[in-house]
């Protein structure tokens, strides 16, 4: 790649990228990121979308609020099995939406230090969801 | 107390950053492409169905922690290496190690990093930071994706360190216990490339080298099929972008900087012929490129029909075939 073609304007997320310079010598660069210079609009529309999707999976009791941090948080439940320590059979319990009240405190503290959330943020995540179908 | 006489520099990856940081701090003049390169750390890899991931995706280099390897067997330099049980005994052991103004490499995962914008933030295991100071219970760190060092708080440098899950770090730190004035070049250039070689073309696993490539050709048709919806396909083909040009490689999956490596690995040993196979693969990563630009585009567009991805398989397939000739010819020559 040509060195004038490397370069984009995205001061929050700058990367290194390695170009050909005019005397044909291959160096460095640091210049933005394309990706987040042209289609960041994008990534925050479909994330919103997304949130509004899952919100409502709650709200219809089909997911809890397991479920949905770890579609936001793009886990595979392996993977939150893995990262929580908590062994799959109960991960698969805990993810049937209708059981998110038979959930321990232990264990929600275990999805809420992978998740980056307090607990009270899954929790309210699943009342605020349910309430809304209560009102309905 | 922060280590004062450490330059800190943005590099193209975390790992080769790291490394390459780290052994200029200690003495040795390296550049990052040459680090890149003596470590064999061009790749290609495609997992279709792993418990880990919840979508197909591919990788760019080789298995996080095998480019310090490499670099040792083939330089002579040695790094103290360490995990540990528990948060506590990690934390201790890099505490002393900065309070000595010894900088060392800690293995993170990437979602816990508080200075990294939100949309950036992922579950990844495999990030190399440099710990250069600590003050009032925030470190000062030297990550390699950010022009300048900044501040993490010790709470999020261990949950970092100590996530679990696949790759799990355990609080792995590394730095430099010997780092050789010189080493011999030649060699290391030549066992390298060799084995670069080597795992681009003769790994005998289907979803690995250029096989994994053509493996991503021939899989990628599937993916309209296990997206949830056409946002959820958006993302995950647009992601082929990050993977190629934004998570840490140089562009074009990395091939811009082996290219370098070989330019630079041309002048260091006098064998002009690396400069004609550095400026092909310049031209192969422009297709990457090319590749990784139609794939943002397509999902921003929400232009994901089936000729689309069929279209990608066709520039893969291409990619998989240059690459596959060019490792050939590079393997013979080196020889």
């Amino acid at each position: 790649m040509k060195e004038k073609d490397g370069y984009s304007e995205c001061p929050e997320q700058q990367v290194i990228l390695y170009v050909e310079k005019e005397d044909g010598k291959y160096e460095a660069i640091q210049t933005g990121s394309y990706l987040s210079a042209n289609y960041l609009d994008d990534f925050f529309l479909k994330r919103k979308n997304l949130e509004k999707m899952l919100g409502e999976k709650i709200e219809k009791g089909e997911i809890n609020a397991i479920g949905y941090f770890m579609v936001m948080e793009d886990l595979s439940f392996s993977e939150l099995a893995a990262r929580t320590g908590i062994l799959k059979w109960n991960v698969r319990k805990h993810l049937k939406a209708g059981n998110f009240s038979r959930i321990s405190e232990s264990a929600l503290k275990k999805y809420s230090m992978v998740f980056n959330v307090p607990v009270e943020e899954i929790v309210r995540k699943q009342s605020e969801n349910r309430k809304q179908d209560n009102d309905h | 107390m922060i280590i004062e006489n450490y330059h800190h520099k943005m590099a193209a990856h975390c790992e080769s950053g790291s490394i390459t940081s780290l052994l200029n701090h200690a003495g040795l003049k390296i550049t990052e492409p040459m680090v890149f390169g003596i470590s064999s750390g061009i790749f290609f890899g495609y997992f279709h169905n792993m418990k880990s991931f919840t979508f197909p995706t591919f990788i760019v280099r080789n298995k996080p922690g095998q480019m310090r390897k490499n670099l040792e067997k083939r330089t002579g330099v040695r790094f103290n290496t360490r995990d540990f049980k528990d948060q506590g005994s990690g934390q201790e052991a890099l505490d002393l190690l900065i309070s000595k103004g010894v900088p060392a490499a800690t293995q993170v995962d990437f979602f816990y990093l508080d200075y990294v914008p939100s949309w950036e933030r992922v579950h990844i295991n495999v990030h190399f930071l440099v710990v250069i100071g600590k003050e009032n219970d925030v470190y000062k760190v030297s990550d390699s994706y950010f022009p300048q060092p900044v501040d993490l708080p010790v709470k999020s440098m261990n949950n970092a360190r100590f996530a679990h899950g696949n790759m799990s770090p355990r609080g792995f730190i590394f730095y430099p216990r010997y780092v050789p004035e010189t080493f011999d070049y030649e060699k290391a250039i030549r066992k390298g490339i060799k084995k670069a070689c080597f795992y681009m073309l003769k790994i005998p696993i289907p979803f690995l080298g250029i096989k994994g490539m053509r493996m991503f050709a021939k899989k990628i048709t599937d993916w309209p099929a296990m997206a949830r919806d056409t946002e959820h396909l958006s993302h995950e083909v647009m992601k082929i972008n990050i993977l190629l040009e934004d998570q840490g490689t140089g562009g074009a999956g990395f091939r811009f900087m082996y290219a370098t490596f070989l330019q630079q690995a041309s002048e260091i040993i006098d064998k002009p012929e690396l400069r004609e196979f550095a400026k092909e693969l310049m031209e192969i990563g422009d297709g990457w490129r090319e590749f990784s630009l139609f794939a943002a585009r397509i999902g921003k567009n929400r232009d994901l029909g089936p000729e689309k991805f069929k279209q990608m398989s066709s520039l893969i397939y291409q990619r998989a075939d240059k690459e596959e000739d060019f490792f050939k010819r590079l393997s013979k020559t080196i020889k």
